[in-house]
């Protein structure tokens, strides 16, 4: 096992990649509507888990409200869309600014909290967003019902109602956030974000602008949430407050947790014990729960860095020195 | 050796699906539920489950239709859109004939698109958000009323047998008490009726002394409460307890035998209900014979009148592929669209359908409490 990682890692990075890729374009092909909308939404809690990932696993910061963050996207797509008129695709970049808005918004006053006082405080935020759109905010909300016949994106005249297209969408998505956390992880700012989340003292004491870099990281993470939101109404085209659920936020943590704080791989496999496998499974009804149940619990006792954690937390939560791997091959 | 063993050990496990097939294929005919057997809604789910499996069984020992048993294919969506659009695919997929479901509107709404492009025969006991009938979906009926057929009922009932004048309503801000109270509003303030208080609570809340407070202020002739029966049964003990005078009129989803525990019945006694006939007091002999069966095989009552919509759209599901000897589900929107007339349902006659799927007329009652805690009808009816 060790040595297929090892080896692994001496292949060309972007072969592997563009190979993970044309298996996620080919992967639904032979597959039924069923399956392919499984897929669908799993790669869209992949995406929220990425978004999460920032919040949680770099800056390591609590935030037990993100599904808040998750529709207000939607709703902000499906009010554009029903009241304005607005192409559901047009409406993408309105929905990450309202919820990157509202990132910085309600993060701003409370960063100052550390640990189980901001987890509350972000409870209490999803819980808010909830409520107020149960009760019908101006008017416009729909109250419980939530809001219905939000337009399918419309590109190229295609069929929108087969779920095929919609996980392509999904997938060029998918790609794009990949791709942009990876480049973060490794920026300026993605280091800056590890050394908060390390040490805020020592950080601060480097020069670490440390309420700036936690800003962004909830900012960026709570806009990306809010896209995926926009995404969600384009397919299901029904929306409600029940998205802003608790449930949901724990959700999204339980992703990032199980899979392994800080690590793109986690999300993947996270995403895959949270949402794939027990819709897999749903013929096996309540026992879906408990295995929910029983797998986090045999993970906190066995594997608390989670299924596929990165690097860094692993060595920091098992205590090992690192071993120094073989320099991949750069080139052919 | 072993990997030999393997490959044939995977390719019989692989083809067996294929042989279970060819054999049962032909023979049954599978009928889908879809709704919330998890969740929030588990309550009113579960007693979809077991409404309608006592109908399914029943007809299969009496031989089955057209000769042929029903496979009851039930799935969970959990009260949830988007797991309602992935099982709505996984009902499509196992190919039934028709469906009933979801509970909630929010539910049906993303499930009856799915089953609307696969063409099937699509029943919901519950849903009645105004919306869903709207579509043009030809194959897409309901049992249920909409919102405001009761909601014009409650109004009238108000005006014309409580002779009130100074209203309230409240709802618990759930899809579906939201809406009627929305509707009964309209229909209450074109009756010339003064809706003075409008407001609403929260589905968990528990203590209401603040908002009862603001209500026994008010001066109200009548207050309607749209929602779910738990949260009925306290606000009439609680209004009780702070020694309030009102008048209260509970709506459909609050017609339910616990509303009296949780309320005492010197609380609940007096107190008006908007509702479907009880079982009881539908005359035919189905209605009777089901609720009879019901309480033996469950020991419980059908206590939700979703659980007896269920039953009914299972039983219209049944009566219109007896009368076509078709499982087409053309041939069977067709027949309901046009022929199906004047059916003797458990929760009431049934006169038909108008072409948007809806059932026509109305069959709501008012029901009061009396001293000893039995929901009796009134002998008053607007």
């Amino acid at each position: 096992m060790e040595n297929l990682l090892t080896r692994l890692r001496q292949v060309n990075p972007l072969r592997w990649q563009l190979g993970l890729i044309a298996l996620a374009v080919l992967l639904p092909l032979p597959l039924g509507n069923y399956y392919r909308s499984v897929l669908w939404r799993t790669g869209l809690y992949i995406m929220l888990g990425l978004s999460l990932n920032i919040i949680v696993g770099y800056a390591g910061l609590f935030q037990l409200g993100h599904a808040a963050f998750y529709a207000l996207g939607a709703y902000t797509a499906a009010l554009l869309n029903l009241y304005l008129d607005v192409p559901l695709l047009l409406t993408l970049p309105a929905s990450i600014i309202v919820a990157a808005l509202f990132g910085y918004l309600i993060t701003r006053p409370i960063l100052h909290l550390q640990g189980d006082y901001l987890c509350i405080v972000t409870i209490a935020f999803g819980e808010v967003v909830r409520l107020v759109l149960v009760n019908n905010l101006f008017g416009i909300t729909g109250g419980a019902n939530g809001l219905s016949g939000i337009d399918r994106p419309a590109l190229f005249g295609l069929d929108w109602r087969q779920p095929i297209y919609h996980y392509y969408l999904m997938l060029i998505f998918l790609v794009i956030t990949i791709f942009i956390v990876q480049r973060l992880e490794h920026s300026r700012l993605g280091r800056a974000w590890m050394y908060v989340r390390e040490d805020e003292v020592a950080a601060e004491a480097m020069g670490v602008d440390t309420t700036r870099v936690k800003l962004l990281a909830f900012v960026l993470g709570s806009g990306w949430a809010g896209l995926v939101g926009a995404l969600y109404a384009g397919k299901i085209t029904v929306i409600s407050p029940d998205m802003s659920k608790f449930m949901e936020s724990v959700i999204m943590f339980c992703i990032v947790v199980l899979g392994g704080t800080g690590s793109i791989p986690g999300i993947f496999v996270g995403t895959l014990g949270m949402i794939t496998l027990p819709e897999l499974f749903r013929p096996l009804k309540a026992w879906r729960d408990a295995w929910l149940g029983f797998a986090m619990v045999t993970m906190m006792i066995l594997r608390p860095e989670g299924l596929w954690p990165s690097r860094r937390v692993r060595l920091e939560m098992r205590g090992a020195k690192e071993v120094s791997l073989p320099t991949p091959a750069m080139d052919d | 050796m072993s990997r030999k063993f393997t490959l044939l050990f995977l390719s019989l496990v692989l083809t067996l699906p294929l042989f279970a097939g060819c054999q049962k294929e032909a023979e049954v005919i599978k009928i889908g539920l879809e709704g919330p057997m998890t969740g929030d809604y588990a309550y009113e789910g579960q007693g979809f489950e077991k409404a309608v499996r006592l109908l399914v069984d029943q007809t299969n020992a009496a031989g089955g239709l057209l000769g042929r048993q029903i496979e009851l294919v039930i799935e969970d969506d959990a009260g949830d859109p988007a797991q309602a659009a992935l099982v709505a695919q996984r009902l499509v997929d196992a190919e039934v004939v028709a469906v009933i479901g979801a509970y909630n509107s929010t539910a049906t709404e993303p499930a009856s698109e799915i089953y609307n492009d696969a063409g099937l025969f699509h029943i919901t006991p519950s849903s009645t958000a105004t919306g869903l009938t709207q579509k043009g979906f030809q194959r897409f009926f309901r049992v249920c009323f909409l919102d405001d057929r009761q909601g014009l009922f409650a109004a009238k009932f108000i005006d014309g047998v409580l002779n009130a004048k100074n209203i309230g309503i409240l709802h618990d801000n759930s899809t579906y008490a939201q809406g009627l109270a929305d509707h009964t509003k309209r229909y209450a303030e074109e009756l010339g009726l003064n809706v003075v208080f409008y407001d609403a609570i929260n589905p968990d809340d528990q203590d209401f002394s603040p908002i009862l407070t603001n209500i026994g202020a008010a001066e109200l002739d009548a207050i309607y409460f749209t929602g779910y029966h738990a949260q009925g049964g306290l606000l009439l003990k609680q209004s009780g307890e702070l020694g309030l005078d009102l008048t209260w009129v509970m709506g459909n989803a609050s017609n339910n035998p616990e509303m009296v525990q949780i309320a005492g019945l010197a609380n609940a006694a007096g107190t008006y209900i908007t509702t479907e006939p009880l079982p009881k007091d539908v005359d035919y002999p189905e209605a009777k014979k089901f609720v009879a069966d019901f309480e033996a095989e469950y020991a419980m009552s059908p206590d939700s009148v979703w659980w007896m919509m269920a039953a009914e759209a299972f039983n219209v599901i049944r009566y219109a592929i007896e009368q076509t000897e078709s499982t087409d589900s053309q041939v069977l929107a067709e027949f309901l669209h046009n022929e199906a007339k004047n059916l003797n349902g458990i929760t009431g006659p049934i006169l038909g359908w108008d072409e948007k799927g809806d059932r026509l007329g109305t069959i709501h009652v008012a029901y009061i409490i009396n001293e000893s805690g039995e929901f009796i009808m009134n002998p008053q009816q607007p």
